[in-house]
């Protein structure tokens, strides 16, 4: 499948928007955004919604992507389940067969596969739909159960967690920890410096959305980390996370 | 310098060949003489590789493999500048040895333990000078891994930590340095990758193929959390969950999983046993 002349709504916060409107148009579909929404509703074939820290957001603009295609309930909605499950997304709109999760994290490139949640609720033909969507970008898929932030972005954000609970305990300093982690056991970055790639609001707001669907001590958000995010200091894209990064 | 390794083992062999290749004097000791005499034929056949491959010549396998004094005698240890201790994680059994060092070997030995779990003050509590007792903790296989964690215990002296620090440089390693606290640095935050990828096979979100290609691919990790358990071994694993989690007064983000609890108890192992999240009989 190809989406070449395809016309795909990419909406939402998250740094994930940015890298996937050029990956899409990339693959030669038009990219759209949230204001072109009313002039397309009538020939729009994908939405993607990545909104993850503020979920009041994610709500306003899932609510109108879904009004205003109801009468197009074919259109499949695939939206961010990284802070909150597909279900609860779909729980939202008129249309909740429509709509699918998936998750991933900046940067794209470094993906070869992105994993999909289907909600409860989510019709078969949709799960087709949005999985030859995501293949056509030249992605891997895989298919997994609906629980906030999937598999992938669960284990890191737990992982950066853990590193900054370390971290505020005095237990190393960054570099340490960083250095650590690479030379000890391999993993491809230092947790820290991965979460300043990432984005440490999306982070916490998969670490915070499992701590609140869950309820167990395992997700409690170190407080390092909500503080940082609340401070603005959310890595690379700020240019201030655990480390300074000059312009 | 004259080095001391306790512990003729799987890491105390390594942590020997670590340090002769960068010209330590080194007397390796073990209270069993027949491991004694594997770590030798293991030392030999380390060395013999490097010939071949043509990293070394035959007169410094020659040198490399005579500056490795096997022993069964503490006493002999008595002039060693830097003793690294490697005997099986058990408290009682390092303790007295630090007891013993403490009171053979000159003040200003600096004696340090490869513990992986054990709390550093703890080894050194009651020892004579404890300010020179301090943890180096090498990887699996010690002359690959090339990171070492430099571990503070309480009454561990700053000179003393960057004194360890200079001579972990010197054997080409990077040494990283952190408080005494459980897991050290490596070991604790590593945790959720083995733990929370069992939770998440426990809820049946994804199967253990599944989790481990997702990690591999979307997560550009080496190996994917299950494969590398039947590489480690899921009771070694477990052993070392089980022990952060102790050690945290049962904090809940090292509760420790009973799928794997369960693997251990049916001895399904992983690759040693033919058998773990995968299938190796075949
Ligand atoms: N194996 C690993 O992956 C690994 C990694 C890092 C740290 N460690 C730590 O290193 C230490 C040793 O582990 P190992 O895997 O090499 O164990 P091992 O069982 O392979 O070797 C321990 C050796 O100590 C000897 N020994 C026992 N009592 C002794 C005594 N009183 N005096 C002298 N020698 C004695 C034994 O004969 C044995 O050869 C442990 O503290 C472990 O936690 C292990």
């Amino acid at each position: 499948m190809t989406i070449a002349n395809k016309k795909v709504l990419v909406a939402g916060m998250s740094p994930l928007a940015q890298e996937l409107k050029e990956l899409i148009s990339k693959h030669g579909a038009q990219v759209l955004s949230l204001d072109q929404l009313d002039e397309h509703q009538d020939s729009l074939d994908y939405v993607v919604e990545v909104t993850n820290y503020n979920l009041e957001d994610k709500k306003r603009i899932i609510q109108q992507i879904d009004q205003a295609l109801a009468a197009r309930p074919e259109v499949p909605i695939l939206t961010t389940s990284l802070a909150i499950t597909a279900t609860e997304v779909a729980s939202w709109t008129t249309s909740p067969q429509r709509v699918c999760g998936f998750g991933t994290f900046v940067p794209l490139a470094e993906r070869k596969l992105i994993e999909l949640a289907p909600a409860l609720q989510t019709e078969e033909s949709i799960v087709k739909k949005v999985e030859a969507f995501v293949q056509s970008l030249e992605k891997e898929t895989s298919i997994v159960d609906d629980e906030v932030g999937l598999v992938f972005p669960r284990v890191l954000s737990l992982i950066i967690n853990e590193a900054v609970f370390a971290l505020m305990e005095g237990t190393a300093s960054k570099e340490d920890i960083d250095i650590a982690m690479k030379k000890g056991t391999n993993y491809p970055y230092g947790p820290l410096e991965w979460a300043d790639q990432i984005g440490l609001d999306e982070v916490y707001a998969v670490v915070r959305g499992l701590y609140r669907d869950l309820g167990e001590e395992r997700f409690r958000p170190a407080s390092l980390l909500r503080k940082m995010v609340l401070a603005g200091r959310v890595g690379k894209r700020s240019n201030q996370g655990f480390y300074s990064y000059n312009k | 310098m004259l080095v001391s390794v306790i512990g003729a083992g799987t890491m105390g062999s390594g942590i020997a060949l670590v340090c002769a290749r960068k010209g330590h004097q080194v007397k390796l000791m073990d209270t069993n003489q027949s491991v004694l005499e594997k770590a030798q034929s293991f030392l030999q056949k380390i060395l013999n590789r490097d010939v071949e491959k043509g990293r070394i010549s035959e007169s410094e396998k020659e040198k490399i493999y005579q500056s490795i004094l096997p022993t069964q005698s503490m006493e002999q240890l008595a002039d060693c500048e830097i003793v690294i201790e490697a005997v099986p994680e058990r408290l009682d059994l390092k303790k007295k040895i630090f007891q013993d060092l403490s009171n053979i070997c000159s003040e200003k030995a600096l004696l340090l333990s490869n513990t992986s779990s054990i709390s550093i003050t703890e080894i050194a509590a009651g020892c004579k000078g404890e300010e020179r007792i301090l943890g180096l903790h090498f990887f699996n296989p010690a002359p690959v891994m090339p990171l070492v964690e430099v571990i503070r215990g309480m009454k561990s002296s700053e000179e003393n930590v960057q004194k360890v620090v200079q001579f972990a440089k010197d054997l080409g390693k990077v040494p990283v340095t952190c408080n005494d606290s459980p897991g050290f640095i490596v070991n604790r935050i590593a945790r959720p990758y083995y733990n929370e990828s069992l939770n998440i096979l426990g809820s049946r979100i994804a199967t253990p193929k599944q989790i481990d290609e997702i990690m591999t691919k979307a997560g550009g990790f080496r190996m994917g959390p299950f494969a590398l358990q039947d590489l480690i071994g899921i009771d070694i694993n477990f052993a070392t969950t089980e022990s952060v989690y102790t050690n945290f007064f049962h904090e809940g983000r090292f509760k420790p999983s009973r799928i794997q609890q369960r693997m251990v108890q049916a001895g399904r192992l992983g690759r040693k046993t033919g058998g773990g999240f995968y299938d190796y009989s075949k």
